[in-house]
Formats: C-alpha cells, sequence, structure tokens
C-alpha cells in the first residue's frame, strides 16, 4: 500500500499561482507546507534560458511546456447526446503543468472583471429584469462583490507587478486610463509598456471611431520591480517569444520571477516535483479531509497526511479531483441536483488580421500583454435588450510575436499551399496587424464536467468529461464583434483582412483561449455552488479550491487578476478565521 | 524539527551546558566566519565537509566539523577546538593546511571562540560520516611540511585594536579576522601565504586572484568600496546586488552565507572600516579603465543595427543585448551594468570569459531572494567568437581595456 | 535539382545540429550524415525509399521552387519530416492514444486516429501511391506538376478515399509538416541555412528588440539568427 509521508499542516495541489502565493502566505502564518507539482521543476535559467528558449516548434508547436494529453486529458463533447471523445491533442486550450503552471507560459495579461460581472444576476435582475435571461442560462452572482475583493487585486497586481493606466482612481477618471473600469485604490506598480506600431495605429483609428482606447495591463515589466515579497523583474525586452515560452528575460510576471526564490527561503515550506495527486482523502464521516494520496516519480504511490488541504492545481484538474474524491455531489444536468461539475464555461474569442501593404510592422517585436484595448463594448456598458444577446466583450490590438509556423496571417482567400502560398507569405509576412475579442461566455445547464464512463488516464481514473458547445447567444456575440472589427479595417483603410470569429459548433482543434472556467463554483448556496464564497467545500471545509473553477460564468476579461485575488481573499479567511477554529466558515 | 535536531545534539554532548543564547552567538559568528563555505559541499548536510578545494598544490577536501566524535569533531575540547580554529593545529598535533583561514581566525576573541565551540556542540547536527581525504603533491601531502609553512607565515594570536574608534575596531575584528576577507582579496606570496593580515601592510586587500577570476581591489581609489556609497557597499554586501553590478562566483556565496546575516551595526563597521583603509594608488588591478569613446557611439550603431557592424558588435546584439542592452547598462540590480564594471575590464580577463562561457548566478538573500541568473553561452559561441565579444565588450561605449585573444578563451574554456 | 552548395561554417553548424537532434529524439547513431548538407547525400533514417520518393515529390509541391522565396527541398524540408516521425512527435508520445477510437468522428474533436504519425505516413504514402497508379498509371513521385497538384488537392478534400486513414487528415498532416519543417529552426533539419526565415523577414531565434519598438514602420535591417548561432 501507499507509503506515508510525515503529516504537515497544509498540503498544496499544484505549484502554479494559485499554489505558490497561498504557499506563502500559510508559510507566513506559521504553518508547514507541502506542495506537490505533477510537472518537473522549472527555473528561469536553465529551463527558459536563452538562446534554446527561442524555438518555436518546440514550445509553439509541439507544446513542450503544456500538459501532454499522454498523462492527463479531458472527453469532449457538444452535447448530452452524444458520446464524448478524448482530446488526443492539444488544440483549443493548453493547460499548463510543471512548477509555475500556466502562470509560467502566458502572456501576461492582468485584468480585474467589471464589478457587475461578479454580481451578474443581480446585475441582469435589477437592470433588464429576470426575464431576458434564457430558461437553461444559468448565471449566478459570484458571492463576493468587487468591492471586498478590491484590496486582493491591488495586493496581487502588486505581487505581480503590472505595467499599466489606472481609469478610475478611487471614482475618479484618469485620461489614458479605462474610463469603464471599476475604481481601484491605487496605480498600476508601473507604468505602462512602449506601444508597438500597430497598437499606435489601433489607437487612433479606436477614437475616430469613438472609442475610449487605453493600454492593456500587462504583467510584463515595463522597467525594473521589485514587488512585496522582495523578488524582481527587469524591463521587457519585447523578444515575441511570450505566450508558450518561459521569460527569458526575468520581465514577465510568473511564479518563478514573482514568487518562488522568495518561496524557497521558507524553512517551513517543500515542495516535491513529479508528484501526481490521484486523490484527496477524506475522513470516515466524509466531513474532513485527511491528506492526498500522490504517485511519485516512480510511480508509487504515496500518502501525505495533512489537516489543510488546497487545491491549487488548473481548473480542469480541481474539479477532476473533486469529482474523483467524493468532495461534494456531482452534478446531474436532468435534475439540476448536485454541484461539483455544474456551470463549465469557457471564453469566445475572435480575431481579424488587417494587411497593410506598405506598413512594416516587424510583428517579431512583441510582448505578450503589449497592445491597445478599449471597453465601451464591455459587459457592463451593453444593452442586452437591444443587442439580443447577455454579453460583452473587448477588443484590442495584440502585437505578441512573429512566429511564422503558428502565427503567419495571410488574408481570406489565400491558398494552403503552393507557389500561391509561399508568394503570399513573402508578400504579406510582417505587413498585418491583429484585432482580438476576448469576451464573455455565459453558463448552461448542460454545460458541465463529469466523470467520463469509458476513457481512463495511465493511473486507471475516469478521465474528466466536458460537455460544451457555442450556444445563440455566444454566436451571435461573436458576429456583433466581428462587425465591430470590420469597422476598424474600414477605417484604417485596410488593404485586406481575414478573421476567425466561431460561427458554429465549438471547434477543438483550434486555438481560442485557455481560460476554461467554473465546474466548482464558488456562491452562497450551497445547492448550486461547490464551495463558498470562501472557496472552501461546503461539503469536506478543510478542502479549498481557489482557481478559475470558482468562476459561475465567464467574465470578458483575462482570469489570472481574480484567481490571484481570489487566493489571497481565501488565505485571509483561512489565516484570520479558519486557522483557530477549523468549521465551515458558512 | 529544529528542536528534534537540538535535542539530539544534547544527548550527544552529555554533560555540557551551554547557555542558549551562547549558541545562537556562536551561529552568528559561524555565519560571520563563513565556516559553512568550505566545510558544507553544495547538496551536502551542513558542516560534514567534503567539499573539494583546488590549491595549487592538488585538491584539499574540507573535513566533518559536525559533533560527531568518530568522524568529526565530537571529542574536542574547547581548548582543542581553540587550538585548531586559531592556530590551524589539529587535536592529535597536526598542522591544518592553511585553506583553513587560520591565519586570521587568530584574531577571533576568546569569548567569540567559546560561543563558536558552544554551537558546534550543540546546535549542529552530528554527521556519522567521514569527509575524503585530500591529495596533495609532495612536500605538501605531508602535514609535518606544514610546519615549516606555519613558522614563516603564521601571525600571532589575538587581536589588538588597532584604531581609538569603536566601530573601526568592530569592522578590523570582522574584516581581518572572522570574516578572513584578505584570504581572497589579499595578494599571496610565492609560498601561496597572504600578504599582510591588517591595513597596516599596503598589500593587505588589494586584490588577488582565485582559480582563473580576479579577485577585486578593495582599497585603491577606483575600487568599489573607496567609489560606492556606504549605502551601495551594504546592499552590495547584503543583498549581493546594486545598481551596477552583481555578486558572481564565490562572492555569491559569500553574500548568500555570510554578509547578509551581518548586522546593521556590524554591516556598518564593515563599511566604515573598509571606508577607512582606501589608499591613494594602490592595488593589483588598475583602475577600471574607461574614458576613451563616447558613450553614445557604441548605443547608437547597436539600436541602428546596421549588418556592416563589426563582429564583436553583432554577437552582442544576438546574445547580450536583451538583458544588457544596447547601452550596455542593463537594469540596476536585475542585470548588471557593462560599463566600467571592474570584472569586464580587469587585467585578468578570466572572470569575465568564464561568466560568458559558464553564465552566473546572484546569491538569494533575505532581502533579495531573487537568486537571477545569466545563462552560459560556452555552447553557442567559440572560442573567436567569445573572443570578438569579449573584446568588444571591453572596448565599447566608453570601457577602454585590452583586446582579448582566443587562445585566452581556449585556455580557460580548458580549465572549466 | 538545386546544387545546395554551404560553406564551412555552416556545414559545422549543422553537425553540431545532428548531434543536438541525437540527442533530442534519442535516433540511432547511424543516422549521421556524411559529405555535404545535401537531400541527396542524406540516408533517411526513417522513410523507405519509396515513402522518401513520394515526401520528396509531395513537398515540393506544396512549397514549389519556382518564384520567389526558397522551396520545400532548398530547404531540406524532408529531411525535417524525416527527423521528426523517427522522434517523438513520430510516437505521438504526448498525445493520448488509448482506445476506443471513433472513425467516424467529427473533425471538431480533432485528432481520433488509432495510429501515430509515423504510423500514418507508413500507411497512407502506399495508399496515395496505389490511387496515383489507379488513376494515372504512375506512383506519385512520376506524375506530372500538374497531376501532383491534383492528386494532392484530391486529399485535402478527401475526393480521394485511403483505405485505412482519411485522406483529409493525412493532407493536413503533411501540410502541417512541410510548413513547420520550412520554418522551424535550423537545428531540427529543415529551413536549410535559414533561407526560410531570410525570404519572409523573421529574425529567428534573436529574441531582443527593446530599441525597435520605437522604430516604427521601419524595416529590420538584420537577417536572422538561429539557436545555434549561425547567421544567414
Amino acid at each position: 500500500m501507499a507509503r506515508t509521508q510525515k503529516k504537515v499542516d497544509a498540503v498544496i495541489v499544484g505549484l502554479g499561482w494559485v499554489g505558490s502565493v497561498m504557499a506563502m502566505e500559510l508559510t507566513a502564518a506559521g504553518l508547514d507546507v507541502v506542495a506537490l507539482e505533477r510537472g518537473p521543476d522549472r527555473k528561469t535559467v536553465p529551463t527558459f534560458a536563452y538562446p534554446k528558449i527561442a524555438d518555436e516548434l518546440r514550445y509553439a508547436v509541439r507544446y513542450e511546456l503544456m500538459q501532454r494529453p499522454a498523462d492527463s486529458t479531458v472527453t469532449i463533447r457538444h452535447n448530452t447526446g452524444q458520446t464524448a471523445l478524448p482530446y488526443r491533442r492539444l488544440g483549443s486550450f493548453l493547460p499548463g503543468t510543471g512548477v509555475g503552471g500556466a502562470g509560467a507560459h502566458w502572456n501576461g495579461l492582468l485584468w480585474r472583471p467589471n464589478a457587475e460581472e461578479l454580481r451578474l444576476k443581480s446585475y441582469i435582475d435589477e437592470r433588464f429584469g429576470a426575464d431576458i435571461i434564457p430558461d437553461d442560462m444559468t448565471i449566478q452572482d459570484f458571492g463576493v462583490d468587487y468591492d471586498e475583493l478590491e484590496p486582493y487585486f491591488d495586493r496581487f497586481e502588486k505581487i505581480v507587478g503590472v505595467s499599466g493606466k489606472a481609469g478610475n482612481l478611487n471614482g475618479a477618471i484618469m485620461d489614458g486610463g479605462n474610463p469603464f473600469e471599476a475604481p481601484r485604490a491605487s496605480e498600476y506598480p508601473m507604468p505602462p509598456l512602449e506601444q508597438t506600431y500597430d497598437a499606435v495605429l489601433f489607437a487612433e483609428a479606436a477614437r475616430n471611431l469613438g472609442y475610449h482606447p487605453f493600454p492593456k495591463p500587462a504583467a510584463n515589466a515595463s522597467q525594473v520591480y521589485t514587488n512585496p515579497y522582495g523578488m524582481q523583474l527587469g524591463p521587457c525586452n519585447y523578444c515575441g517569444f511570450c505566450e508558450r515560452f518561459g521569460c527569458l528575460n526575468y520581465s514577465k510576471s510568473s511564479p518563478q520571477t514573482c514568487v518562488l526564490d522568495a518561496l524557497y527561503q521558507r524553512q517551513n515550506f517543500e515542495y516535491r516535483t513529479n508528484a501526481t495527486v490521484l486523490k484527496v482523502e477524506l475522513a470516515p464521516d466524509g466531513k474532513t479531509a485527511t491528506g492526498v494520496t500522490y504517485a511519485d516519480a516512480k510511480g508509487e504511490e504515496v500518502f501525505q497526511p495533512a489537516d489543510l488541504v488546497i487545491l491549487a492545481a488548473f481548473q480542469l484538474n480541481n474539479v477532476h479531483l473533486m469529482l474523483l474524491s467524493g468532495i461534494g455531489p456531482p452534478y446531474d444536468p436532468a435534475t439540476g441536483a448536485g454541484a461539483v461539475g455544474r456551470n463549465y464555461a469557457y471564453q469566445m474569442t475572435g480575431a481579424t488580421s488587417l494587411f497593410f501593404k506598405n506598413i512594416d510592422f516587424n510583428p517579431f517585436v512583441g510582448a505578450g500583454a503589449n497592445g491597445v484595448a478599449f471597453a465601451d463594448l464591455a459587459l457592463s456598458q451593453m444593452d442586452f435588450a437591444k443587442n439580443g444577446f447577455i454579453g460583452g466583450g473587448y477588443q484590442s490590438s495584440q502585437q505578441t510575436n512573429g512566429q511564422p509556423i503558428h502565427h503567419l496571417p495571410l488574408p481570406d482567400g489565400t491558398p494552403a499551399w503552393g507557389a500561391g502560398w509561399k508568394k503570399a507569405v513573402g508578400e504579406h509576412y510582417g505587413h498585418s496587424m491583429d484585432i482580438v475579442l476576448q469576451s464573455t461566455n455565459m453558463p448552461y445547464r448542460d454545460a458541465y464536467l463529469d466523470l467520463d464512463p469509458t476513457y481512463r488516464d495511465p493511473f486507471g481514473r475516469p478521465l474528466l468529461r466536458m460537455t460544451f458547445d457555442w450556444r445563440p447567444n455566444e454566436l451571435k456575440q461573436a458576429q456583433f464583434f466581428k462587425e465591430k472589427a470590420a469597422e476598424f479595417g474600414r477605417e484604417m483603410g485596410a488593404d485586406a483582412s481575414s478573421s476567425f470569429y466561431p460561427d458554429g459548433h465549438y471547434d477543438t482543434r483550434v486555438y481560442q483561449s485557455t481560460h476554461t472556467v467554473g465546474g466548482a463554483i464558488m456562491g452562497t448556496d450551497r445547492q448550486t455552488s461547490a464551495i463558498n464564497r470562501y472557496l472552501q467545500s461546503w461539503d469536506v471545509h478543510n478542502v479549498f479550491a481557489p482557481g478559475a473553477n470558482a468562476f459561475p460564468q465567464n467574465f470578458e476579461y483575462n482570469p489570472t487578476g481574480m484567481i490571484g485575488a481570489l487566493t489571497l481573499w481565501a488565505a485571509r479567511a483561512i489565516r484570520e478565521d479558519y486557522l483557530a477554529n477549523p468549521r465551515p466558515l458558512m | 524539527m529544529r528542536l528534534q535536531i537540538l535535542i539530539t545534539a544534547l544527548a550527544l554532548t552529555a554533560g555540557s551546558a551551554f547557555a542558549a543564547d551562547e549558541t545562537e552567538t556562536g551561529e552568528y559568528i559561524a555565519q560571520l566566519g563563513d565556516c559553512a563555505a568550505c566545510h558544507t559541499a553544495p547538496g551536502g548536510a551542513p558542516f560534514a565537509g567534503g567539499l573539494a578545494i583546488a590549491s595549487p598544490f592538488g585538491d584539499i577536501y574540507t573535513t566533518n566539523i559536525t559533533p560527531d566524535p568518530q568522524y568529526g569533531i565530537g571529542d574536542y575540547t574547547l581548548e582543542e577546538f581553540d587550538r585548531a580554529v586559531r592556530r590551524g593545529v589539529r587535536k592529535d598535533g597536526a598542522n591544518l593546511y592553511p585553506a583553513m583561514p587560520y591565519t586570521s581566525y587568530a584574531k577571533v576573541s576568546d569569548a567569540d571562540m567559546a560561543a563558536l565551540y558552544a554551537y558546534f556542540m550543540k546546535a549542529v547536527a552530528p554527521v556519522h560520516k567521514p569527509a575524503p581525504a585530500s591529495d596533495l603533491r609532495f612536500p605538501f601531502n605531508i602535514r609535518f611540511g606544514m610546519e615549516g609553512w606555519d613558522i614563516v607565515n603564521r601571525p600571532e594570536v589575538g587581536f589588538t585594536p588597532p584604531y581609538d574608534d569603536a566601530q573601526l575596531n568592530r569592522g578590523a575584528y570582522i574584516v581581518e579576522g572572522l570574516g578572513h576577507c584578505g584570504a581572497c582579496h589579499s595578494p599571496r606570496n610565492l609560498m601561496q601565504a597572504q600578504e599582510g593580515y591588517t591595513a597596516a601592510s599596503d598589500r593587505f586587500l588589494t586584490g588577488g586572484t582565485l582559480g582563473v577570476w580576479p579577485v577585486p581591489d578593495l582599497r585603491g581609489p577606483e575600487s568599489a568600496p573607496q567609489k560606492w556609497s556606504d549605502a551601495e557597499l551594504v546592499e552590495y554586501l547584503t543583498t549581493g546586488r546594486n545598481a551596477y553590478t552583481a555578486a558572481t562566483g564565490e562572492m555569491a556565496l559569500v553574500v548568500e552565507r555570510s554578509m547578509q546575516h551581518a548586522t546593521e551595526a556590524d554591516m556598518d563597521a564593515i563599511v566604515a572600516y573598509l571606508k577607512h583603509i582606501g589608499l591613494p594608488a594602490a592595488g593589483s588591478d588598475k583602475a577600471a579603465a574607461t574614458g576613451a569613446g563616447r558613450s553614445d557611439d557604441t548605443t547608437a550603431m547597436l539600436t541602428a543595427a546596421k549588418p556592416d557592424m563589426p563582429e564583436g558588435a553583432r554577437l552582442y546584439l544576438d546574445n547580450c543585448g536583451a538583458c544588457h542592452t544596447v547601452s550596455g547598462q542593463g537594469a540596476p540590480r536585475v542585470f548588471p551594468n557593462l560599463v566600467g564594471n571592474s570584472l569586464v575590464l580587469s587585467d585578468n580577463p578570466g572572470g569575465f570569459i568564464e561568466v560568458i562561457l559558464k553564465g552566473a548566478m546572484m546569491p538569494s538573500t533575505r532581502r533579495a531572494p531573487a537568486a537571477l541568473a545569466m545563462p552560459g553561452f560556452g555552447d553557442r559561441l567559440s572560442d573567436d567568437d567569445v573572443a570578438a565579444l569579449a573584446s568588444f565588450i571591453r572596448s565599447a561605449w566608453t570601457n577602454d581595456a585590452d583586446k582579448i585573444e582566443a587562445e585566452t578563451v581556449k585556455k580557460i574554456r580548458g580549465q572549466l | 535539382m538545386t546544387d545546395f552548395a554551404i560553406d564551412r561554417r555552416d556545414l559545422l553548424l549543422n553537425g553540431v545540429a545532428s548531434v543536438a537532434i541525437l540527442a533530442l529524439g534519442g535516433l540511432a547513431p547511424a543516422m549521421a550524415q556524411a559529405g555535404p548538407d545535401t537531400l541527396e547525400n542524406y540516408k533517411p533514417v526513417y522513410f523507405d525509399a519509396a515513402e522518401w520518393a513520394f515526401v520528396m515529390a509531395a513537398t515540393d509541391r506544396l512549397i514549389p521552387a519556382d518564384g520567389e522565396g526558397p522551396g520545400a527541398l532548398a530547404t531540406l524540408v524532408p529531411r525535417f519530416i524525416d527527423r521528426q516521425l523517427a522522434g517523438d512527435f513520430g510516437k505521438a508520445s504526448r498525445w493520448y492514444m488509448q482506445g476506443p477510437h471513433d472513425p467516424d468522428a467529427s473533425p471538431l474533436f480533432g485528432f481520433q486516429l488509432a495510429q501515430t504519425p509515423a504510423e500514418i505516413y507508413r500507411i497512407a504514402i502506399p495508399e496515395v501511391d496505389a490511387h496515383c497508379r489507379t488513376t494515372y498509371g504512375e506512383t506519385f513521385a512520376a506524375l506530372s506538376d500538374a497531376d501532383k497538384d491534383a492528386v494532392l488537392h484530391d486529399l485535402e478534400t478527401g475526393e480521394v478515399d485511403l483505405k485505412t486513414v482519411p485522406a483529409a487528415d493525412f493532407f493536413a498532416m503533411l501540410l502541417a509538416n512541410t510548413k513547420e519543417g520550412y520554418f522551424a529552426d535550423p537545428r531540427y533539419g529543415g529551413n536549410h541555412g535559414m533561407q526560410a526565415w531570410t525570404y519572409i523577414g523573421f529574425p529567428g531565434a534573436r529574441a531582443s528588440f527593446r530599441e525597435w519598438v520605437g522604430q516604427q514602420n521601419t524595416p529590420y535591417p538584420l537577417g536572422p539568427v538561429s539557436i545555434g548561432g549561425e547567421r544567414a
């Protein structure tokens, strides 16, 4: 049977943003903490060191740093009538693995959600009336509101180190920032990144079209920065190898650059890599967890006893572990009973490329979070009744890389191969810019996660099954924004364009976003949420699951800011309330 | 965990009675003396020895100084321990190799020796494992031979405060004694003995060599301690980085294991002392050679990136510019400034070349935990490439130091 | 065919790259090649002669030599594909390969075949050649350029019915691998001399452009550099 490790106060599953920040908080409270990371150890040097990191094939095409489906994947179907099929090779979304998790290979967009998005059900009821919500759309409030979370957003931005410009500083609207954002207590830790030429042109066009452009909040350092943990960032060099790569330059915020060396100084912290957590073990009464069982590098099972279990894995893996471990009742879409697996949602994205024969954009001069956005069409600004869909989004310029295998936009109608293709790549490379959309995705009664009846992982565990497809609401939303992007093309006098916006069933092959959310959502009612507003399991009170799994629906902004704030919010509840008297906090 | 170790240690040294604060003081003395630098091997148990120290006479392996009675120093009395640390004489009467800086430790006070002894006996976990034997060439493999060395080279035990200022005296006590800074920062004579053990000697702390590395002069008018502000010096010594540069190689370890633990008062004393002992013109290492070119000429050339730029400049753009930038100035505390950098411009380019080939890493300290690292470029750059690149950097911006030959690079690569 | 003359430095660096590939892909040392860096001198490590002839002919049509810019053969794309199939990619070592497999799955659910990429090439190439013999009386490699293009088009649209694997899936993989070989770092055996990067103006592994953010709408003046440090 399983070998047993020495008991610790807290075990953390996964050493990415959530795991590393939670470990800082819990070790600061004096707890002995062990983090178990299923992937390998990763350090800037040697793992992300120049020049070998500047390898598109290895990292951006073969996904060297990502989860290997051979080890862990999901099955996917569009509806409950289909048989789900394995997500055999990565495509539409790219879960991370290894120390740093997806926080090592993201682009670094660090947003806060709109205040309205955290209480979306209440907002719609008040503003438009509950009748506007389609019957099968299961929108909910998060159970924690923006004002409560503001100090934690603020703290997380200081830990991460964000380059940006405030648009609403304590209620005062600031020039150059996002005038539609919720009030911020302080300015961004660093000034905005310098913008590439596509962003300059986009901002000008946006102003001409009546929008209010502002630099995207970037977890790419615009200058040297030292965070509250004493960790340091150096200025970004626009290397053009950001998303899907680890940062070669200590410039992109990641657990590596912002947390880990400080964490490794703590005597009461330990981490083990190549340690795949198989199950959270429960006490006989099922009300508390006793620790976790994991497979070590040799595949041997090890039991790690702990008084507190933090699920800090990728969203899908957190939900998977809860289902496998019996933490809370699984969701049944037929009856609506059970909460674990409920409200899976994705992110509606799209992109339009505009071509200009006479402009040299130098697309390889790129930073992950480079670009200018406007939020005039954010959810909080939209009239759902008039638009005919519930949702909103932000559109932005985005010059992150000029890697030709996976990012070489060509005008619509260009042949995919042959002499025509070769001629086109020579003509158009470097002469196009992208306008990208990121928008909301609402939850539905039968968009959910459960355990697959057929397919198993190498440990013999059932794979997680995802039931998801685009709905008329989201498809209408995508077309709405596609037309807005086309207006930019006309305004800017582009020679040609091409675009990708979902217009039918969910296509798992095409990369769209890694912002998979929900499945173990937070709330104030245990019938409709798996975890309470402190990210604590309703059913097993010493299990906390901060992460994107907590989102009842997906807001338009990138999730990391919210995930970080929820982690710090949960950590405060654990430190200041739970530890003195371990119990259900609600 | 730590409590358990303490109890075990107590059981093994039954009969002794140490005050708890004495072991704490002792731990601090061990940190200032940087005992771990040599007696803890990378990845090894604390103070269990086994680190190989290359000397011109052969490899010296450091010894197990945990309180294990068989393989460590568990059966040493305070007097025997004192004789080893301050006089370099082992319990059995044999002489220690002078890689052990007993010539500096000779200045340590009786009280500090007692505290250090208490720490090693009571708070260090015994390791029941022998350290490897050293492998020296004749005649140094005969410990008897060391006696002759000692007669000539060993200073007297004891510390006579040289100044009528308590802070300067404290600084001298640490720098000349416990900290044994002179072991690396002073030149060595033909017998490999340190030249000068106090500031009274004009050779003391004027720079030396360690392997292929130049060890900087600390006293000349262009030396870092004399040029930097007190605050910049404190920052460098406690975090391994400041606005100009970063500690690399051995110094990074000194910062991480020793200097970062110095109390504020002791750090101020160290800095006051170093500032006080500046010399008008001295040092084995010449002043940083700068001032020849105009800084913005190089910057403009690298910014324009014309294909006809010199080979060294092109190699700089392809390999170094990402962090050190086209201005060569990097970014304060993150990417060291290459302009006027003493390692870059040293007459002995060994350290500079080694960093290009192998990379370097800043220490992780309490105040600055980020162990920022530069990768090595030895796989990507040939000897000719490194020579062209290093020569370019040494003459770019306002730098003005000699060209590096490929032969030199080849030699250093061979020693890595 | 084009004379792939190269200078000595290039050869040396490619030798280094080959060693790196060996370490990465765990290939047999027998793959080490002698003589100048050309397709004629290259001894495939995965493909047999018929497969090699097909891949040479097919990639030459997918990225032909005529017009501006190098073609797939000048950039040694077939060598790239051969090495990829002999390595982790060919073995699908990262992919979930457990059954059951659904042969009628909608393409929206992505790769659902039971065969690895190496197996797919091995199975599909003779089937394409069989189709060519039936329809044109010759194997693919022996067809005229126009007929080759017609066959490739029929594969792309699934109009050819290969017995074991869907034609469109095979074509999509072949096309993707061809473009990968054209644009990947030369360490993987394709993009010979970084010609494809030079052609489009991608500086390769340079990865440092801080001073170029402000130099807007200005062509970047330097040619590419590879991970190994080669310049073009």
